[in-house]
């Protein structure tokens, strides 16, 4: 068997310090959806499928929802709970042969259960050619679309080492890319903001060659930001996601794309088009199944000569640093406290996170306090999905139509 | 932009730590780390100071810092107050 050409690049994760040949295979049924405790279990199971024929969906331990685990059961799959050593298999009652070489990602699920979105180590992979060699910071969610940008140009061109953060080291990262050697690292605009303000001077000795944003908008003032502080590497902003697969990418330091790169009909290159003020994309990095042209739902607006993405079209989701928050699940469970008769939640702008959730709350019980309705809600929802700012009304707003403002 | 004090700042983190059951303590010199102070914590406290002050503030300022204890939050904080 041909080992994928970046098996000997180093991969960095907590501890431990190896390379992909290196790591331990998993014992895996063909077909399997594996929650994994580390992005080091995570790497294991992305070697033990590059190295064999198989089918394999891999996501963060936390994502293991029991909806989600009986969907994948019913689709066939192998629901595998991975802790380094410690592995617990559950067998789909329907259990099936592989799709050979099939990647699933997990869409993030805001409004409702993730989908499954198909996917392959080869359309994973959308960056070739020659390269230079690097160390990469991972910071991404294990099995996230972003996740596994960086996880196949490691895999697949040799000199692309790897260094994952871990949720618990996530705030000290730059020490940790000091330590390593990193020289490129991918992250959402917050995530270099916050970088920037927490740890600007560490920051400054990491000899980064690429900066690359992604995940949320990326406005001017953050680009800014970013070549202020590495005035020696390229920048780049990303517009990738599970669906669309990696669609555009732009180098040259300014917000949006050129609008040159409109219905621009290019061979290996995905099709950019605005329909009324909503983002079209036909990539041929786009997932399994996914319409050839996709419907993107972001909001684009035309300045000059640039196309700049300012936000989410008609939605309820809230995008707070790069996780997608359902406004109506946060309504939904501020509903639920006895305490409260109506709620309103949206999207508040704010400082280095770009948006948090917002409440306006009418009570029924006037002693239900602020702390009190965070306490609710921390304890039903992810900690990003938390209220920040809560406004207590005395009555519910009515609008001119007589319709409450939610 | 206010004259917003820096006990008055103080008393903002403390309340954005008591919502979730955690103490600022008195002094300026605690890590972050150790009282779990992150970033969705500032950006509250940003919020709070602007809805106080009745402004925006700006984080994108230009220069590298290192921002890793209370003191060094509140003196970000009055940096951008007094800008």
């Amino acid at each position: 068997m041909t080992l994928p050409a970046g098996a000997a690049n180093r991969i960095v994760s907590g501890d431990t310090t190896t390379t992909w040949q290196d790591l331990a295979l998993v014992d895996l049924p063909g077909a399997a959806a594996v929650f994994v405790a580390d992005d080091l279990d995570a790497a294991r199971v992305v070697w033990t499928h590059a190295t064999g024929s198989r089918e394999t969906l891999v996501a963060a331990a936390s994502r293991a929802e029991p909806g989600l685990v009986d969907s994948l059961l019913d689709a066939g799959l192998a629901v595998v709970h991975l802790a380094g050593d410690d592995i617990e298999v559950t067998a789909s009652p329907t259990p099936r042969p592989p799709e050979a070489d099939r990647v699933w990602l997990l869409t993030s699920g805001t409004t409702g259960r993730p989908k499954r979105v198909g996917h392959t180590l080869a359309s994973l992979t959308t960056v070739g050619g020659q390269q230079p060699p690097r160390t990469w910071l991972c910071p991404y969610t294990p099995g996230a679309y972003a996740w596994w940008q960086v996880v196949t140009l490691s895999l697949n061109l040799p000199g692309q080492d790897i260094v994952f953060v871990s949720p618990q080291d996530f705030e000290r990262w730059p020490e940790l890319a000091r330590r390593h050697g990193v020289t490129a690292a991918s992250g959402t605009p917050t995530f270099w903001r916050q970088a920037l303000l927490r740890s600007g001077e560490t920051l400054r000795e990491v000899g980064l060659q690429q900066v690359t944003l992604g995940g949320e908008p990326v406005d001017q003032g953050v680009l800014d930001l970013v070549h202020e502080a590495f005035p020696a590497a390229r920048v780049s902003w990303i517009y990738a996601s599970s669906e669309a697969g990696a669609a555009i990418a732009v180098h040259d330091g300014r917000a949006g794309f050129p609008a040159a790169w409109l219905d621009r009909d290019a061979p290996g290159r995905p099709r950019l088009r605005v329909d009324g003020d909503e983002l079209l994309i036909a990539s041929p990095h786009r997932g399994a199944g996914i319409d050839a042209e996709l419907h993107t739902g972001d909001r684009v607006q035309i300045v000059d000569d640039r196309v700049l993405i300012t936000g989410r079209l008609a939605t309820d989701e809230i995008n707070v640093g790069g996780s997608k928050v359902s406004a109506a699940q946060v309504r939904e469970v501020l509903l639920s406290h006895p305490g409260v008769a109506w709620a309103a939640v949206k999207g508040r702008r704010a400082p280095l996170v770009g948006t948090v959730v917002a409440a306006d709350v009418v009570l029924s019980d006037p002693s239900v306090t602020e702390a009190g309705l965070a306490q609710w809600c921390a304890a039903r929802l992810a900690e990003y999905a938390v209220p920040r700012r809560f406004r207590m009304l005395d009555s519910v707003p009515i609008s001119e139509s007589l319709k409450s403002d939610v | 932009m206010s004259d917003l004090s820096r006990d008055e700042v103080r008393g903002m983190m403390a309340d954005v730590l008591t919502k979730q059951g955690k103490t600022l303590p008195a002094g300026d010199t605690t890590p972050l780390d150790e009282i779990g102070f992150r970033s969705l914590d500032f950006s509250e406290l940003a919020l709070r100071v602007e809805d106080e002050v009745d402004a925006e503030l700006n984080f994108d300022a230009p220069g590298l810092r290192e921002i890793r204890t209370v003191g060094d939050v509140l003196d970000f904080i009055d940096q951008l107050l007094t800008a």
